[in-house]
């Protein structure tokens, strides 16, 4: 079982509602904010950006950009300058596992990752008394002075192979795996499936003439593709475009 | 024998040589270097039977369905349902986070009296005595609920006054329920059915009426095309989210919506662009472009975009008469894709508000939101799971919070169809909470049980035969072999749907137009999500991140 | 030159003393169960000879673990013989439904993921081939927990020098790993941690 998961984001379909954020931070669980987390020291494995065109009035459009690990599958950034070894390419998957418990804290990766999708614990998680019999069971809690980032909830494909391997199957049924994000999203702009098989639909969707991905001129064969029937927004993948794009949070 | 140094050196030696050889520094630094990652400190997940529950959210009227993830007895993860005909898998970003309300730092644990804390029984010998020294009036968040029934069964034995909260939804449906002489709780959107919809500042696509309905919609119907089958005009100050991927956006003046409806009225009437004949507005058009900023020929050109794919409806942000009006002049009123009529609602209506200073004391339900206003010189006895803020006058009551009591989930006031839902306590609540109704029954054992009431609405709708129950499958009522089966999958997280809205024309008596001025509805705030309390992982997106921005009233 | 050699060999004879033999004996604490559970009085008696009597692979996946006070209240719903241990089971935790608080020997830390449905099932493991003949015990063995790491003896091997291991000896992350190379199955980190 040799597959490469992989998200294909409509743009034209996002609402910047956050769900996405919350679901994933949930999922995964991220501690609420500690109270002097900044949006530069916060954690959020899935981040919500804004891009506006540049305009204003009746001109004016706005995109949001939901942006989270890559899982670049070429010379991944991160594995490459990580000195612990504590993040690698699964074979099977494609996924970029981010080991927080062997991670030591010298953020090397934060730096290396073209997408900034890299988030540093600052401080030691803590929950309000009690919450943390609310904690996914399925997924391991960090302390403080590790990376961490989107593993595209692992926890969740482990319980999709035990689940096939109760029944006696070898290949996991694809309705069991779907990630936090993909299954919050109230519009369906997120949709996540399996670039190496033909027959799965986002594959098909990765190679439409609207779907770009980010930086994509790093090689770094990102395994998140955007699409938008926007050409102002699939002009910000590359930022040498010459249209004026503004990015903006808020 | 008398020990030298040397002695003691190669003792040492041979000491250490011989350390190296047992297990003493290896396993020490094997066991330290585990111990530094599993710090004490650091909260552990619970371990336990994992199990999957379906149930109903209950923190606004939406009613999306929800499929909790239980582990160990307690909720550790929220997802919609995918086969709910309603939101199809969809919830508000705030539902992700709820299970973990329940130990909110706001949760309210006691019983607090002017700031102090206070005990049931004083709150109830208190109640009991305002019972016997004047009338009690009683404030529902959510009527049409079961909790509903028990309140007004209260007031009327007690000649009390019963008054329900409408949301900003049901506000906005108000208009019509006034013209047509139907009850608010009958009349819904029939979005499924529309081509056109006009939204003046009503955020559709970020947290007005349920959350996953209109998203799903216009994501399969619209979403961002250039030319899409479903239009979504949203008509707003500022580009807010449903302007941002709104198929138009038309920006006016703040304030300006009474205006800008009499405008477009003005040119569909005029240029004979609907088959009604009147009322005209007294505005202009050129007095209505001069006040919302917008040039004539934009709204000329807004009118005819609105009547060019039909059905059109128009929704309005709360219950400004003259937005409704239009709706009346374009038809949508009692149409397919307008306003329609769910089936007859046959749960008690609110009574007329009663003058509050007649009010011996009052008595707030847990669904009332905090920017409710109560009078002064009134007892205020307010039950709520969470601590909005604000004064803490009178008598605060701590009240189930998320899934924490057996309540029913009533029609949401968008909906075109009749729904039922019942949301079951998945988890155990603390042993001081009590919900009102418990408190109520504790004064006056006579009135009826929730659950019973509960069991009576599953026998009814079982008996009417009519609609679908949407479970694992979905299953026509007529085919269910007992009540008890219906009120089971109900219990269990199925939800019932009505047949299709009733296609009879229901008519709107409009003699005049309404007067511009901005209507005010009692309490009228920011429609986006009003939630009891933000949940504690909201932070990714007001402090973690700048995609959304708190309301001020809200810094918590 | 012989005393330097004495001196140098008492010196080593003592911490080789003190490493092999007190060293255990300090590290580890030896903690009872919270009474005494018999596998081979459930095996004989009660015909319940399969591990997956009590210790069930779900249908999703899930391993049971240490069967729940629902499963012993299925016969022990009362008491049905004359043990101590027995009716401490009753009394302190089928009655008034409380989880009996069992101390796991094979533990592991919150980041591992160990899938039952997997190795058991679909790699046709036995429970012996990891956990040893702990069906055949009769009586509850001794707890021995480490004071630095918190686990149990069992995690670590309780062989201290890593010789005379039994084949199921040691749940460490190497330990996994050599069954692992030695059957030839290749899992990334994912395939493991959380």
């Amino acid at each position: 079982m040799s597959a490469r998961y992989g998200f294909v984001i409509d743009l034209d379909r996002c609402t910047g509602c956050g769900a996405c954020m919350v679901a994933c931070a949930a999922e995964n669980n991220v501690p609420p904010a500690a109270p002097r987390a900044t949006p530069r020291t916060g954690l959020t494995p899935m981040l919500v950006r804004k891009v506006s065109n540049g305009m204003d009035g009746i001109a004016r459009r706005e995109v949001f950009i939901p942006i989270a690990c890559m899982h670049c599958g070429n010379e991944t950034p991160c594995v490459s300058v990580c000195p612990q070894q504590a993040v690698e390419v699964d074979k099977a998957t494609g996924i970029v596992m981010q080991m927080p418990q062997r991670c030591l804290g010298c953020r090397y990766c934060m730096t290396a990752c073209p997408y900034h999708a890299r988030y540093f614990n600052w401080w030691d998680p803590a929950w309000p008394t009690g919450m943390e019999k609310s904690l996914n069971p399925a997924v391991a809690v960090r302390m403080r002075g590790v990376v961490e980032k989107c593993n595209m909830c692992h926890g969740r494909l482990h319980s999709a192979m035990e689940k096939a391997a109760a029944a006696g199957r070898r290949e996991i049924d694809p309705a069991d795996y779907v990630p936090a994000c993909a299954e919050a999203c109230p519009t369906g702009a997120i949709t996540f499936g399996n670039l190496a098989d033909d027959k799965d639909p986002v594959s098909h969707a990765a190679h439409s003439p609207d779907a770009f991905r980010l930086l994509a001129k790093l090689d770094t064969e990102p395994k998140v593709y955007f699409k938008s029937q926007q050409a102002w927004v699939r002009g910000l993948a590359d930022r040498e475009s010459d249209r004026p794009s503004e990015v903006q949070n808020g | 024998m008398k020990l030298s140094r040397r002695d003691l050196l190669f003792g040492g030696a041979g000491a250490l040589a011989g350390l190296v050889l047992t297990p003493v520094p290896w396993k020490l630094l094997s066991d330290v270097s585990i111990w530094t990652q599993n710090f004490p400190w650091i909260p552990q997940p619970a371990h336990g039977p994992v199990d999957t529950k379906f149930s109903t959210c209950t923190l606004c009227e939406g009613g999306c369905g929800l499929r909790v993830r239980m582990a160990a007895g307690c909720p550790v993860g929220v997802a919609g349902v995918r086969n709910h005909p309603l939101t199809r898998g969809a919830l508000c970003p705030l539902a992700f986070a709820a299970h973990q309300l329940n130990w909110h730092p706001r949760r309210l644990r006691e019983v607090r009296h002017n700031g102090r804390p206070a005990s049931w029984s004083e709150a109830q010998a208190a109640f009991e005595k305002a019972c016997g020294e004047g009338p009690i009036g009683i404030v529902d968040g959510r009527p049409g609920r079961a909790a509903s029934t028990v309140f007004t069964a209260f007031t009327q034995k007690h000649h009390g006054s019963y008054q329900s909260v409408l949301s900003v939804e049901s506000q906005a449906l108000a208009p019509y329920a006034d013209w047509s002489g139907l009850p608010v709780s009958s009349l819904g959107y029939d979005l499924e059915n529309a081509r056109t919809i006009v939204s003046f500042g009503a955020p559709v696509l970020d947290g007005w009426g349920t959350p996953g309905r209109f998203t799903r919609l216009w994501s399969e119907h619209a979403g961002g095309a250039a030319d899409p089958q479903l239009r979504l005009i949203h008509i707003d100050p500022s580009f807010s989210r449903t302007a941002a991927r709104a198929w138009r956006w038309v920006p006016i003046c703040e304030g300006s919506e009474a205006q800008l409806a009499a405008g477009v009225a003005r040119v569909l009437l005029e240029e004979r662009l609907v088959s009604a004949k009147g009322p005209m507005p007294r505005l202009t058009l050129e007095d209505a472009a001069a006040q919302t900023d917008l040039s004539t020929e934009a709204i000329r050109d807004l009118a005819h975009t609105m009547v060019e794919h039909q059905p059109v409806v128009v929704i309005a942000a709360d219950g400004n008469p003259s937005i409704a009006a239009l709706n009346v002049l374009l038809g949508a009123v009692g149409a397919p894709g307008g306003i329609v009529r769910k089936r007859a609602d046959s749960h008690p209506q609110a009574s007329a508000a009663p003058a509050p200073s007649s009010l011996r004391a009052l008595l707030v339900d847990s669904t009332v939101p905090w920017e409710f206003v109560t009078p002064a010189s009134t007892e205020v006895f307010r039950f709520a799971a969470w601590d909005g803020g604000g004064e803490s006058a009178g008598w605060l009551l701590p009240a189930p919070g998320f899934q924490e009591e057996l309540t029913d989930v009533p029609t949401p006031s968008t909906s075109a169809r009749e729904m039922y839902a019942v949301a079951a306590n998945l988890v155990t609540p603390p042993a001081e909470i009590q919900s009102a109704t418990q408190f109520l029954r504790q004064i006056d054992a006579t009135l009826p049980e929730v659950e019973k009431v509960i069991h009576a609405r599953c026998e009814e709708i079982f008996h009417a035969r009519e609609g679908t129950v949407y479970g694992e499958h979905s299953v026509d009522v007529a085919t269910v072999d007992t009540a008890a089966h219906l009120e089971e999958q109900l219990r269990q997280g199925a939800v019932w749907l009505g047949d299709s809205p009733v296609s009879a024309k229901f008519r709107c008596e409009l003699k005049e137009w309404p007067t511009e001025n901005r209507v005010s509805q009692g309490t009228s705030w920011a429609s986006t999500w009003i939630p009891p309390v933000f949940p504690a992982l909201a932070t990714k997106l007001y402090q973690e991140s700048t995609l959304r921005e708190l309301p001020a009233w809200r810094l918590a | 030159m012989k005393r330097n050699i004495l001196t140098f060999g008492i010196g080593m004879a003592l911490a080789l003393s003190i490493g092999w033999i007190a060293f255990p004996h300090v590290l580890y604490v030896r903690q009872q169960q919270p009474l005494e559970f018999r596998h081979k009085t459930h095996s004989e008696k009660s015909g319940l000879t399969q591990c997956d009597s009590c210790h069930v692979v779900g249908a999703d996946g899930e391993f049971s673990g240490i069967a729940g006070v629902e499963t012993c209240a299925g016969c022990h719903a009362d008491k049905v013989g004359t043990t101590k241990a027995e009716a401490t089971l009753v009394d302190l935790y089928v009655k008034p439904s409380r989880q009996t608080p069992w101390l796991v020997y094979s533990r592991q830390p919150a980041n591992v993921w160990f899938s039952h449905a997997i190795h058991a099932r679909r790699a046709g493991l036995a429970c012996q081939d990891c956990h040893g003949s702990m069906g055949e015990t009769d009586q509850a063995r001794v707890y021995e927990q480490d004071r630095i790491s918190g686990y149990s003896r069992d995690i670590s091997g309780h062989s201290m020098s890593g010789l005379f291991r039994a084949p199921h000896d040691g749940m460490k992350m190497s330990d996994c790993e050599d069954c692992h190379h030695r059957r030839n199955v290749q899992v990334g980190c994912l395939g493991c941690h959380k």
